[in-house]
């Protein structure tokens, strides 16, 4: 079985159970109807691999690594409890624990050549770029898990180029700016103005909504469902009151102002 | 700590930072502090040109960092002001020339001798905004008034936090008081609704700053055109003075009549 996982700095995809009798190409089938199910939901994002007990060798890393790719994924950690596997994981320039990434290291460090490579996009922004670390002035507790359910609240400004990306719901408390996008596989809430884009539902679920004190986004699904506002309501968004809920009703994606909502969610 | 290396950048190109780094650096150096102006944009040399000292470089940053020569003889005296520097950048090489590691170990060399040391960042994400940023005690982002630059610095001040490097402080250039009035530009306001980070300077739209980047004189050591006053009280505000922020006002019927702008 497998299951996938928020944490504060991505996803991790949990392989449970016994794989002694289950070889690991049939679990990674296991796994791209996953992907293949919810593309854009995992698409341009970096995830992690908790195996559990599982052995695994160094070809089984390699075509972990190719399936995820070909969904545009970067596999970037494989936590396991078998010291062999850890160590065929570090070979591979893999982490093998979720530490938060901190300062991102210095893209290239101590290379003095001519041919000193760019930092990519995946060496120089892997996890970092998906959550930033905290500032220092932001206690835990402000940030990661909601207690007791599904979810990311994040507490601060969401800013261009920033994804957050969560299986469950995904709360900010601040503005989502124009050229940030939040991908939740469940609710999307936000205590704020959101104007970059954002995608609940994003595993399937047609029933999520999306809410925001003010909906200005650049766009906007909800499972397989897109809408992208008109540039009237864009221009809208300094009027007040603007609470709104979007749904799906009828495929299409709807917009209810507060008030309306309790009605609309029965 | 005191913050000594300042990092000036933007993201979006072409929005003023070589321009600020000059006149920034010579307005600190002419309230007395020991100052080195450092060229980041390898391979794309401008700094030199902006603050008219091309016509002096012998060496570069690159030369030192390969053993070449040392950094006292890399460096150019500026005599305009008691002690001003240059440390510029080659041009027949391109950013991987230079590490961040590399980097950060000139900067603690020239933090030895100097009060500030400004680092003018290329445009950009990649390497040379690295190299930028790596050795920064502060960062100064700046921005013009209009979405695409508005929307970069976003980037860049995202990046700089999660660097922990942050909060970035924001310099606005060019603005047009009276083109914000009939709102065809982007007010401070607007621009405050998406970054939301300290403004340490807005520097409003001047001519001056055309004719002194192509004598190779930065305006601050000439004059007192407006963009010239906003740059000293950035430099102020650098140094810890409490300047109040001023926010450009169109000029009144009588300024027009006379001729004055800004």
């Amino acid at each position: 079985m497998i299951a996938i996982k928020g944490f504060k700095h991505g996803l991790v995809i949990v392989f449970w159970g016994d794989s002694s009798n289950t070889p690991w190409p049939t679990r990674l089938r296991e796994l791209e109807a996953k992907l293949s199910a919810n593309p854009d939901f995992f698409k341009g994002g970096s995830i992690a691999f908790d195996v559990k007990a599982t052995p695994l060798s160094e070809d089984d890393l390699r075509h972990s690594i190719a399936l995820l790719q070909s969904y545009e994924v970067t596999l970037w950690a494989v936590l396991s409890e078998d010291e062999a596997t850890r160590a065929r994981v570090r070979a591979l320039g893999l982490a093998d624990r979720l530490t938060p990434p901190g300062p991102a290291p210095a893209p290239v460090p101590h290379q003095t050549h001519e041919d000193t490579p760019f930092p990519t996009a995946t060496s120089s922004s892997t996890p970092a770029t998906e959550a930033p670390p905290l500032p220092a002035h932001i206690t835990p507790a402000e940030e990661g898990y909601i207690e007791g359910s599904d979810g990311l609240l994040v507490r601060r400004r969401v800013r261009s180029g920033q994804v957050l990306r969560h299986p469950g719901h995904v709360v900010v408390i601040g503005d989502v700016n124009p050229g940030a996008q939040l991908i939740a596989g469940s609710d999307i809430i936000v205590w704020g103005k959101l104007q970059g884009s954002a995608h609940a539902g994003a595993l399937g679920d047609d029933r999520a909504v999306i809410c925001a004190l003010e909906m200005s986004p650049c766009f906007i699904r909800i499972a397989d469902v897109t809408h992208i506002p008109q540039p009237s309501r864009r221009r809208s968004r300094h009027k007040a009151g603007s609470i709104t809920m979007a749904r799906i009703q009828d495929q299409e994606i709807v917009f209810v102002a507060w008030g309306g909502a309790d009605r609309l969610l029965e | 700590m005191q913050e000594k290396v300042i990092t000036i950048t933007s993201g979006k190109g072409g929005v003023g930072k070589t321009t600020t780094t000059a006149n920034v650096g010579s307005a600190l150096a002419l309230l007395g502090k020991k100052v080195v102006v450092l060229d980041g944009d390898i391979g794309l040399r401008n700094l030199d040109i902006v603050m008219g000292l091309e016509n002096r470089i012998v060496y570069d940053i690159v030369d030192y960092v390969e053993g070449r020569c040392r950094l006292r003889q890399a460096l150019i005296r500026d005599k305009r002001a008691p002690e001003l520097y240059l440390l510029p950048t080659a041009q027949t090489r391109d950013k991987s020339a230079i590490n961040p590691d590399q980097m950060i170990r000139v900067c603690d060399e020239l933090r030895k001798e100097f009060d500030y040391i400004i680092i003018d960042s290329p445009a950009g994400i990649e390497q040379g905004f690295h190299n930028a940023l790596a050795p920064a005690d502060r960062v100064l982002v700046v921005t013009n008034p209009e979405v695409s630059s508005v929307r970069d610095a976003d980037r860049v001040i995202g990046l700089v936090e999660s660097h922990q490097k942050g909060p970035a402080q924001l310099i606005i250039n060019r603005l047009i008081a009276e083109r914000v009035k009939k709102q065809e530009m982007l007010s401070t306001q607007d621009i405050m609704d998406v970054l939301s980070t300290e403004i340490i300077g807005i520097v409003p739209e001047d001519e001056a700053i055309l004719s002194s980047s192509n004598r190779g004189t930065p305006v601050v050591f000439n004059g007192k055109s407006p963009a010239a006053i906003a740059y000293r009280d950035i430099a102020r505000r650098l140094i810890g003075e409490d300047v109040p922020l001023t926010l450009p006002q169109p000029a009144s019927w009588w300024q027009r009549l006379f001729g004055k702008t800004g």
